[in-house]
């Protein structure tokens, strides 16, 4: 999980978006032949259930257009629907984590509290929690918590992964030019922390892209991705069901790519590699 | 005149089990104003350990430091220090390694800037200001580490093996620009080494320490004039008499 923040600070980085054209060439071959395989088990398995890509792509576009019977709006409404718990319960999330895990790095006192509390949590499967959510709070706030739980964790032990690992020699270094408390935290542990903390993030959004989906499915309201799915399967309409699915996939595409654009950013910043 | 003046410097480490380690027993040294000294000893005889009680990186058990008549007991804008890793930041700029202490002293960026650039210049490592440390030589990074404590502007030096890390050619290199360095600037400089070589071939004088606990076996005032050459008949006698004299204490 933090094998590449050493990479990061060595400058000796992954290389990121220079793929070749024969890799471009490779890879839609590859995507080829999965599609051909895909439309050869649908002959060969003859289910109502599984449906031709084309016809899965067909309701794709439709999708987008049409409004669906059960909730009576568009993909993009429910998209919007989505994206809005997701980046709800992922700025919650982050907003917890980062100062929390900045202090249980740094204190031992606070951490040797905090872990047992901690340990009890995580290995609880956010989505065992949808249904209380659900009720407790609400359509909206339900789900979004169940999405702030999946979040919480990986940055939480990141960032007090990140502030343990601090190079000792370099608040050394920085208590001999003059630095107090304030300075350490703000000029050394801080700026130290971040990869590790984009590393979190990382794995943060594809866990809590996962979350939302399933939350949506187990209670939600006003639209939704997962909900798209769930209605559409409970109706029978397999193809509009599996271009939900597909929705979910690109969402994950753009979101991670997302936060690899600002970890290349950030690293960029930082002045370690990625040049 | 003495402005450093470590009296019955005593450092112990608890340790797990037992008594306490004795790191260091006894040490007692004044150094001069503009004075060289190198320390040599034994590997795990104390060195570092003195040298991070003087940086007040690190409390001592007894004894006194004093530097210009004022006792240590904190990291302090007086005294700079030279890591034998380097500790730079690696996310900063050449430039903005060299200007954490100034940050940290609130000064103005334009002043900041003017500090910084004085000592790139002394380092020789315009040209650089913009680099990070990924992408710099071990030698390049010492000096950014030598800049880094000088911009300070600390009275006193301290460096723990500041070469030890790099290959024999630049390590010759690096004495050299060290030593235009302390002429440059007067500083007086404390330096830990391993290297009866190096030690002959900078210091004012040589402390050689016994093995663990660290105290005083021996000094030795170098006045070979500098520049110096390593093949005179004087550096040959001064290194081997040293020499002895470590063997002898790590075989005690
Ligand atoms: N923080 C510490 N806690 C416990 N023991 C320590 C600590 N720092 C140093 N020591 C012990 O004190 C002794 C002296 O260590 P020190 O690092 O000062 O030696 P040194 O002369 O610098 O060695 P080297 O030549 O290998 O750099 C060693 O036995 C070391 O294990
Ligand atoms: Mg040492």
């Amino acid at each position: 999980m933090f094998e590449g923040v050493k990479d990061f600070f060595s400058g000796r980085g992954r290389r990121l978006g220079k793929l070749s054209f024969t890799d471009v060439l490779i890879s839609i071959l590859g995507l080829i032949a999965f599609v051909i395989i895909w439309h050869l088990s649908v002959i060969i398995l003859n289910t109502p259930y599984l449906p031709y890509p084309v016809e899965v792509l067909d309701a794709f576009f439709r999708s987008f257009s049409e409004i669906d019977p059960i909730t009576g709006v568009t993909m993009w409404k429910n998209l919007e629907a989505s994206l809005n718990r997701f980046l709800v319960g992922f700025l919650l999330a982050a907003i917890v984590a980062i100062p929390i895990g900045l202090g249980l790095g740094w204190s031992k006192i606070a951490e040797t509290a905090a872990k047992p509390i901690i340990e009890i949590f995580r290995p609880i499967p956010p989505l065992a929690w949808a249904p209380f959510f659900f009720i407790v709070f609400g359509a909206f706030l339900g789900p979004v918590l169940v999405i702030f739980l999946g979040v919480l964790f990986p940055i939480l032990s990141n960032v007090i992964f990140g502030v343990k690992s601090v190079d000792p020699n370099l608040l050394d270094a920085a208590k001999t030019l003059g630095a107090k408390q304030t300075d350490l935290f703000l000029k050394v542990i801080f700026p130290y922390t971040v990869p590790f903390l984009m590393a979190g993030v990382t794995i943060g959004l594809g866990i809590g892209w996962m979350c939302i989906v399933a939350a949506e499915m187990i209670g939600a309201e006003g639209g939704g991705v997962g909900l798209f799915i769930q209605n559409m399967n409970a109706i029978g309409r397999y193809p509009e069901m599996f271009a939900g699915m597909a929705v979910v996939a690109i969402l994950g595409i753009i979101t991670v790519g997302g936060a690899r654009y600002i970890e290349i950013r950030l690293s960029k910043w930082m002045g370690v590699s990625h040049k | 005149m003495s402005i450093l003046s470590i009296s019955n410097l005593v450092k112990t480490f608890p340790r797990e089990k037992g008594d306490d380690l004795v790191a260091v027993e006894n040490f007692t040294l004044e150094v001069n104003k503009g004075e060289f000294i190198c320390i040599l000893g034994p590997s795990g005889c104390g060195k570092t350990t003195i040298l991070r009680t003087i940086a007040g990186l690190e409390n001592l058990t007894s004894g006194e430091i004093k530097v210009d008549n004022r006792v240590v007991t904190e990291p302090g804008s007086d005294r700079g220090m030279v890591f034998q890793e380097f500790a730079l930041f690696p996310w900063r700029t050449v430039r903005r390694n060299i200007e954490f202490g100034l940050e940290i002293q609130k000064l103005s960026s334009e002043k900041r800037r003017e500090i910084s650039q004085t000592y790139i210049d002394l380092v020789g490592l315009r040209g650089f200001e913009d680099a990070h440390p990924y992408e710099l030589s071990g030698g390049m990074r010492q000096r950014v580490g030598i800049a880094r404590a000088l911009a300070n502007e600390p009275a006193i030096l301290l460096m723990d093996e500041p070469f030890g890390a790099l290959d024999a050619q630049t390590r010759n290199q690096m004495q050299n620009e060290l030593l235009r360095i302390w002429q440059e600037t007067k500083k007086t400089i404390v330096f830990i080494t391993h290297s009866v070589d190096e030690a002959v071939f900078l210091a004012d004088r040589i402390v050689v320490l016994t093995s663990r606990p660290g105290t005083i076996k021996s000094i030795h005032n170098i006045t070979l004039p500098r520049p110096r050459s390593r093949a005179s008949p004087v550096f040959i006698e001064l290194r081997k008499t040293i020499l002895d004299e470590l063997d002898a204490a790590r075989s005690t």
